[in-house]
């Protein structure tokens, strides 16, 4: 049930202000026909404003608003044709599951049979074909999510707009029904705008992730791209755990870290004039081999964090005491336990400095 | 709900009711008593509903009451809702005006009106609703207020907004089935003081069934008990037709759109 209502989206220098605090600042996007892209960044980043100037909830903003060529900043929300997931439960209580998807095809005059088949297919898309009849207090959280999706679908949106709309349930659920989506968004084809402020979660879905900073968009790209090659710190330090380590500066393109050197990536901030810096550096680009605890690298295992395949080792070096996190398998993690000298080593080619 | 009642649960309970059952329970007797109270039958009653101007009186008091209710339906219930919504920084306001009616004598809201009011809505009996609509205010409001503070209103709005539906669909299909008891218990209390209402009328030189009901007090008391009891009964039905009527509304709505 591919919809032909596949339409780009083009936000352009947004600005909005709350009395004195900037939600948003010089906002740009721009969505292709078809991807879904994820807004991410910490609460009070202005994600969430973004999406709701999208969808025409806030207004009284600065900038341009395109959708497929179209300038539609003056149109009133109900006239935009935008689906809405929205973080809290939203269905409408006195109507049934099958009413509810249906609302937007009532509003529109469709007639009640033509609607009301509209509205069984989407139940069926979203796996709840033969809830119609429940009222939405008879519903899980994660069932009232599924109905609020195929609502926002029902009425072939431009663009579907998600604001946070796994955030209210447990985690089981939450991985579950963002796979659906995912799976739904493609199958349906809907160009869509996700907001949320869970990395795995934008990292899974989305074909972009948007990474954002007090109102400010800092980097919109790939999630491996996002994640491998941050365009600068704040991105990298926001997106999965950061290690920062002592680096010598050689020149603009090299650095040296433990006597190992390292190209410096080039980011958006300039290198910093000095001699030495912090080099920021994943725990995976780091491992660990027992040692005497003589070299610059050397460290002494601190704690261990077991997470299924994947183990956390916390070390703290003897040269500065600042402690570093390494990840690795688990099975190989065992040798390394609490108190042990070991040698920190370095598999990254190419490293930010901290700014 | 699990919370069992206690003695003093009860007490209070049984009294309260006594409070409002008895006098009701006695107006019944009352209007039921015939030869001098030797027996009980509806000879009041007969008597009273032949008297004239029963039928013209109680058509005025009947659509005053209508009146009413449709314009608590029109300008409060959008008015809360706008409170509610966003205009958060008028709501002391409005509060403090809604509860004005409490405490300033009818007598004065009479002279108002005649200095105030349009004269074509003043040369028409249908200015008392307009005058009840305020009088209900301080009842109405609560009734309302308390009813769209229980309910995710700016949740539910955007959600309806985003569906496609206009303010005004939005208020008929989503926010009042929502809020049906609480526009129900505004209507019910509006309808109630629209139907009781006295020293408006009788002020403003009207006759409406209460001002009626006081004229046969002074011939024939136990007639005028039958009658109020009858007005109280009346009231009861109109609230009712009000609770089922939105309901077969929307299913006609419905009917209409499939048509």
């Amino acid at each position: 049930m591919t919809t032909e209502n596949r339409v780009s989206v083009q936000l352009k220098g947004l600005r909005k202000v709350y009395g004195e605090a900037v939600a948003l600042e010089n906002f740009s996007l721009e969505l292709a026909p078809g991807e879904l892209v994820a807004l991410l960044g910490p609460s009070g980043c202005g994600k969430t404003t973004a999406l709701r100037i999208l969808a025409g909830l806030d207004t009284d903003h600065q900038g341009q608003i395109i959708i497929n060529g179209k300038d539609i900043a003056g149109v009133p929300a109900n006239k935009r044709n935008m689906g809405m997931v929205f973080q809290a439960y939203s269905l409408f209580p006195t109507m049934s599951v099958i009413e509810n998807v249906a609302y937007g095809l009532r509003v529109r005059k469709v007639g009640r049979e033509k609607r009301r088949a509209k509205a069984q297919e989407l139940l069926e898309l979203v796996g709840l074909g033969s809830m119609g009849n429940r009222l939405a207090h008879q519903l899980s959280g994660g069932q009232q999510q599924r109905v609020a999706l195929a609502r926002a679908l029902a009425i072939q949106p431009n663009v579907l707009l998600l604001d946070e709309p796994l955030s209210a349930l447990d985690a089981q659920v939450r991985t579950q029904l963002r796979d659906e989506i995912k799976r739904i968004q493609v199958e349906v084809g809907t160009t869509t705008l996700f907001v949320t402020h869970d990395q795995e979660e934008a990292m899974a879905i989305a074909d972009r992730v948007g990474v954002m900073r007090h109102g400010v968009l800092e980097q919109c790209a790939p999630p491996q791209e996002v994640y491998l090659n941050p365009t600068n710190v704040k991105v990298a330090k926001f997106v999965g755990a950061m290690n920062l380590l002592p680096a010598e500066i050689l020149s603009t393109t090299e650095l040296r870290v433990f006597g190992h050197k390292l190209a410096l990536r080039p980011s958006d901030a300039a290198v910093p004039a000095g001699k030495t810096g912090m080099a920021l550096i994943r725990p995976e680009q780091l491992s660990l081999k027992l040692g005497d605890g003589l070299d610059a690298a050397s460290a002494t295992v601190v704690s261990r964090t077991f997470l299924g395949p994947l183990t956390r080792i916390s070390v703290r070096m003897v040269a500065d005491a600042s402690t570093l996190y390494v990840s690795m398998q688990s099975a190989q993690a065992l040798q390394f336990i609490e108190g042990s000298s070991v040698n920190v080593e370095i598999h990254a080619t190419s490293v930010l400095l901290d700014a | 709900m699990k919370r069992k009642l206690n003695y003093v649960n009860y007490i209070v309970l049984l009294a309260a009711s006594a409070f409002f059952i008895f006098p009701l329970v006695a107006a019944t007797e009352f209007s039921l008593r015939a030869n001098g109270a030797t027996t009980h039958n509806f000879s009041n009653f007969q008597w009273a509903i032949q008297q004239d101007g029963f039928k013209t009186n109680l058509g005025v008091s009947f659509r005053l009451a209508m009146l009413t209710a449709v314009l608590v339906l029109v300008l409060m219930v959008p008015t809360m809702v706008y409170l509610h919504l966003g205009g958060a920084r008028w709501k002391r306001l409005i509060e403090f005006i809604c509860l004005v009616p409490l405490v300033v004598p009818v007598i004065s809201f009479a002279l108002g009106v005649s200095t105030a009011f349009p004269v074509f809505l003043q040369s028409t009996v249908y200015e008392l609703s307009f005058l009840y609509v305020i009088i209900s205010m301080p009842y109405t409001y609560r009734a309302l207020d308390v009813g769209l503070s229980s309910i995710p209103l700016v949740t539910l709005v955007e959600a309806s907004r985003a569906s496609g539906a206009s303010m005004r669909q939005t208020l008929m299909f989503v926010i009042i089935p929502t809020i049906r008891s609480a526009v129900n218990g505004a209507i019910f209390l509006a309808v109630a003081l629209s139907l009781g209402e006295f020293t408006l009328a009788v002020i403003l030189h009207w006759d409406t069934f209460p001002t009626w009901i006081a004229n046969i007090s002074q011939g024939h008391i136990l007639a005028a008990i039958a009658l109020s009891v009858l007005a109280l009964v009346g009231a009861w039905l109109l609230v009712l037709v009000f609770a089922i009527l939105p309901k077969s509304f929307r299913t006609n709505k419905t009917q209409e759109a499939a048509a």
